[in-house]
């Protein structure tokens, strides 16, 4: 069967951020030749317990170009260990593994994209969907003095939801952070984003 | 929020639902397997009246008790990829579990970690009594019982 | 010798822990099979016989009756199907877990509307299940972590959302004289279950009241 004359991918490392997990490699180049990747991964547990034991990614049908989504694989907050081996044709290389460990409490966390707008008195706000892992934490307020701040966790992105109803004459105004329970961190706030509603303030 | 307090162990970072959903691929295949149904390793009768200060070192005992001894021999039989991935899930959330479990010091009781091993022990007994084989089976298809136990330290 | 089969695809159907025994009849079965049920606690060792389902002609077995103490959750039932001539077929059900396996109902939900706002009243559900004082339990007697999730669309862009442990919620802030759709779902997130939503479409009130320029 295929001997290993293929040589193995190198440089893998993971790429995390908002909680998508993206395993890369310098790719393996045969002039004029596709070459296909498989990708395995290993959990913590796995590795103490079980060090043979590898499992196929995911995204475990050959892949041609030299990066994977492991999002899907990463399913606990442990160390995972990811290894990578190529194919041409009948020829098969030896698995490159990844050098460092990676633990998902590492992805960087970015604050969302938001957008505030106003439908007559309502106050509504869409963030965007960063997938099923992040929660949102908004904070709004109403633009005077000493105003209090309330806050919002909102499940999901890519739906707009209300806020709140304004009074007339007012500015609004709103931030968000996302929130990550799995790993037990959140990101910075997004910039402030105000709304204001025409017309006069009512008589108090 | 969504995290465990076993007395005073804090665990935070693994979610019951994420144990759930990996236990439900599993459960049909393994309780399907087994077939002593007259036989149960969780029973009731241990589980109930644990003490909120005791549960920390009960869970302990049972946690390292399934990554060592029961999970580790299931592999070879979890053959079907997705069983495989599944039980994957299960045994590194224990152990992100497992790890974030360490009792302080200074709340060591000796009584109350007694009272646990010997909880723990009736547990290990009725387990080494089963044939090897049908003990694994019976072990991984109470996960279920075990994770309900554990809900209720679970806010 | 060659085993009929009589029977096939025991299992339990569980709503709100109304639990139901169901089967189907075998390639082998004919119009005079007969079923005898019984059921048992796992880990327990005794079969009982479920009362009202021997050597009856249906295919359901209602055992709510049998499988509903909280303390003990997971059962076992199995039909002995049995043909004219006295061959039988005996077939198990999966282990059953009460709380894992019923399903949720959609919730018993009023929605009243009001000028610039809707009221939302969400109605205890009641279910088979007894508590140690012998008072029927609630949902939310079972499932500590149970919650409502509303939604109202106020347009095609937007929804207002609310959500708590709570059982009335109230909408404000809408243009009278206007239809709204009104959504609510039974929520327990440790068991990751959601109820089919109960639905209301709901107009607010005209303002009758003068309009001061």
């Amino acid at each position: 069967d295929g001997v290993a004359v293929l040589p193995a991918p190198q440089n893998l490392s993971v790429h995390s951020t908002n909680m998508k997990h993206i395993l890369t490699w310098s790719p393996v180049v045969v002039p004029g030749q596709t070459i296909y990747y498989s990708v395995q991964y290993q959990g913590e547990y796995e590795s103490l317990y079980l060090s043979h034991m590898w499992i196929p990614s995911h995204w475990d049908s050959p892949i041609a170009k030299p990066e994977c989504d492991v999002t899907d694989d990463i399913t606990a907050t442990v160390w995972y260990n990811f290894r990578v081996s190529a194919t041409l044709g009948s020829q098969t290389s030896a698995w490159s593994i990844l050098e460092h460990p990676f633990n998902r409490n590492s992805t960087v966390l970015t604050p969302p994209k938001t957008e505030v707008t106003k439908d007559g008195s309502h106050m509504v706000i869409e963030l965007e969907d960063l997938g099923p892992h992040l929660e949102f934490n908004v904070v709004y307020w109403r633009s005077e003095p000493d105003a209090e701040e309330r806050s919002k966790l909102i499940k999901n992105g890519g739906i707009s939801v209300h806020l709140q109803t304004m009074e007339p004459g007012a500015k609004y105004c709103a931030k968000a952070q996302t929130l990550v329970k799995a790993i037990e961190r959140r990101s910075a706030f997004s910039r402030v984003e105000c709304v204001e509603v025409e017309g006069e303030a009512l008589p108090l | 929020g969504q995290e465990f307090q076993f007395g005073f162990c804090h665990v935070q970072g693994v979610k019951l639902q994420v144990l759930r959903k990996a236990f439900g691929t599993l459960r049909d295949t393994v309780q399907a397997q087994d077939n002593t149904t007259s036989v149960r390793l969780l029973r009731k009768e241990i589980l109930q009246n644990i003490s909120d200060a005791e549960s920390c070192y009960f869970i302990r005992a049972l946690l390292k008790f399934y990554l060592k001894a029961v999970f580790r021999n299931y592999y070879r039989q979890a053959s079907e990829l997705r069983l495989r991935r599944a039980l994957s899930t299960l045994t590194n959330n224990f152990l992100a579990l497992a790890s974030a479990l360490q009792p302080r010091e200074e709340d060591k009781v000796f009584s109350l970690a007694e009272s646990a091993r010997r909880r723990f022990l009736q547990v290990q007994g009725a387990f080494q009594q089963l044939d090897v084989e049908a003990a694994l089976i019976k072990a991984i298809g109470e996960v279920d019982i075990l994770l309900t136990w554990m809900e209720k330290y679970y806010q | 010798e060659d085993k009929p089969n009589l029977l096939q695809h025991v299992r339990f159907q569980s709503w709100n822990f109304e639990n139901i025994l169901t089967w189907e009849s075998g390639p082998d079965s004919t119009q005079d099979t007969v079923y005898s049920v019984e059921y048992k606690v796992y880990g327990k060792k005794p079969w009982l016989a479920k009362e009202g389902c021997q050597q009856i002609t249906r295919q359901s077995c209602n055992l709510t009756a049998e499988t509903s103490n909280l303390t003990e959750l997971y059962y076992y039932a199995q039909v002995t199907a049995t043909s004219p001539g006295g061959q039988t077929t005996k077939k198990r059900s999966t282990r059953f877990n009460l709380l894992q396996d019923t399903a949720i109902k959609q919730p018993d939900v009023t929605c009243v509307p009001k000028v610039s706002s809707v009221q939302v009243v969400i109605h205890p559900t009641f279910t088979p299940i007894r508590g140690q004082d012998g008072r029927p339990q609630t949902l939310q007697d079972i499932f500590q972590d149970l919650l409502y999730r509303l939604q109202l669309q106020v347009n095609h862009t937007y929804a207002m959302h609310l959500e708590g442990k709570q059982k009335e919620y109230e909408f404000f802030g809408l243009t009278p004289d206007t239809e709204f759709l009104g959504n609510v779902v039974i929520f327990i997130p440790n068991w990751y279950k959601k109820s089919a939503p109960y639905v209301c479409r709901v107009k607010t009130l005209p303002d009758r009241t003068w309009t001061y320029s």
